[in-house]
């Protein structure tokens, strides 16, 4: 898939990451640098900081101001992870889901969830039979939040938060969203919906920027 | 009690298995990674090396881990190792079956190699090293084999004659599955090792 934004994605260098080894991230479409490069790396030209679970987010909150200026440019970070240190704006730490059935970890889209439109409960949930994959806990969602999935118990899994900074910051307690391909599960429409959602998304801010 | 250092990354799910207050207790020193090749670990007793570290930082700390070794020190491998800096390593990665207790008549095709070894006595059972594995080790030929696959892969070895400390090498990855919430066993393993670690027989 091609698109017309300038993605960078951090790598933790961590055993799962090689070769994809837990989660592969199928496409070439994010740049990909070390995370303590960060420190050093230009921003200027990217649209899209992707930030994965397995980070050091002792180191990332260190970089915290690097984060917020980024953010101020009307640009976009999307954290998949458990945050423990405050080093994304509004976004408070991760709670695990209170599991008292496996019910418990079922997620549901909302109705205003472009990018899990089509996406089945089942298939997030469940993996060959096994629940929990998809997502154990939740972080608060900041008030005017758009919640995009939730656990039944209204946890917000997903969300996206275009008021505490100029740009946007999409928050999901789980796994890397463009790692969701090739499954022959309805969970496959993920990534692709995900790019486009960033791609208009990047659009938008741009927009908002020119006025 | 044996005093412990644990090298920390800094993630999500070491954050939260070391910092659970019962197994932090038994944690005289966690060490940031970064901050690893500057911080002294002569006092310790045991360095415990977690699975899913920076490749970079790990390589870098090669030296001083195998150090630590040749003054006797003993030094805990958790998961898997596609990097090379364990004595004599042989790491050979699999596919992963994270289903395998679905299955008709369900093998984890773990095997208890050495079942009087003090880790088994009062510490840790097979069901508490019982998940999934993401690979084996060959280990050297002088090494004990704790657990192995049924093809006699080691899971869990020990090492007491490449230096002159001791290894304890696993291909399990308990620090990931605690930290992220995910596989009950992994925290009745750390409520045996960590005890184990502190005053058991090794």
């Amino acid at each position: 898939m091609s698109i017309s934004f300038s993605m960078l994605k951090l790598d933790p260098g961590h055993a799962f990451g090689v070769n994809g080894r837990m989660q592969k991230d199928t496409g070439d479409e994010a740049r990909i640098i070390e995370q303590y490069d960060f420190a050093q790396e230009d921003l200027n030209e990217v649209d899209v900081l992707i930030i994965p679970n397995f980070i050091d987010q002792e180191f990332l909150y260190r970089q915290q101001e690097k984060i917020a200026a980024f953010l101020a440019k009307k640009k976009i970070v999307v954290y998949c992870g458990h945050l423990f240190r405050e080093w994304l704006p509004g976004c408070g730490p991760f709670m695990p889901q209170l599991i008292r059935n496996y019910k418990d970890y079922e997620v549901f889209p909302t109705e205003q969830s472009v990018i899990f439109e089509g996406v089945t409960t089942a298939d997030m949930t469940f993996k060959k039979g096994v629940a929990g994959f998809f997502a154990r806990g939740y972080h608060h969602a900041p008030a005017h939040a758009e919640v995009l999935l939730t656990f039944a118990n209204g946890k917000p899994v997903t969300y996206v938060d275009r008021c505490s900074t100029n740009g946007t910051i999409l928050v999901h307690a789980g796994r890397d969203l463009l790692g969701y391909a090739d499954e022959n599960k309805s969970t496959d429409l993920i990534r692709p919906q995900f790019l486009a959602w960033l791609e208009a998304e990047v659009q938008a801010l741009k927009e908002d920027g020119e006025q | 009690m044996r005093k412990i250092g644990v090298i920390y990354s800094g993630n999500e799910s070491h954050y939260r298995t070391f910092h659970e207050p019962k197994f932090n207790q038994y944690i005289t020193k966690l060490i940031y990674h970064p901050d690893f090749l500057e911080t002294d670990i002569e006092d310790l007793d045991v360095l415990i090396v977690p699975s899913q570290l920076n490749y970079k930082l790990l390589l870098a700390s090669e030296t001083k881990i195998h150090a630590f070794a040749e003054k006797g020190g003993i030094i805990v491998a958790f998961g898997p190792q596609p990097w090379n800096w364990l004595p004599a390593q042989k790491w050979e990665e699999r596919p992963t079956n994270f289903w395998w207790w679905l299955d008709k008549e369900a093998s984890s095709g773990l095997v208890l190699q050495n079942p009087t070894h003090p880790l088994f006595n009062d510490y840790l059972t097979l069901a508490e090293c019982t998940w999934h594995q993401h690979g084996v080790f060959w280990p050297p030929e002088h090494s004990d084999i704790l657990i192995s696959t049924e093809d006699g892969g080691a899971v869990m070895y020990v090492d007491s004659q490449s230096s002159e400390g001791t290894w304890i090498i696993t291909t399990l990855d308990p620090d990931f599955h605690f930290g992220s919430y995910f596989m009950p066993a992994t925290e009745r393993f750390f409520e045996g090792f960590f005890p184990y670690l502190a005053y058991g027989t090794i």
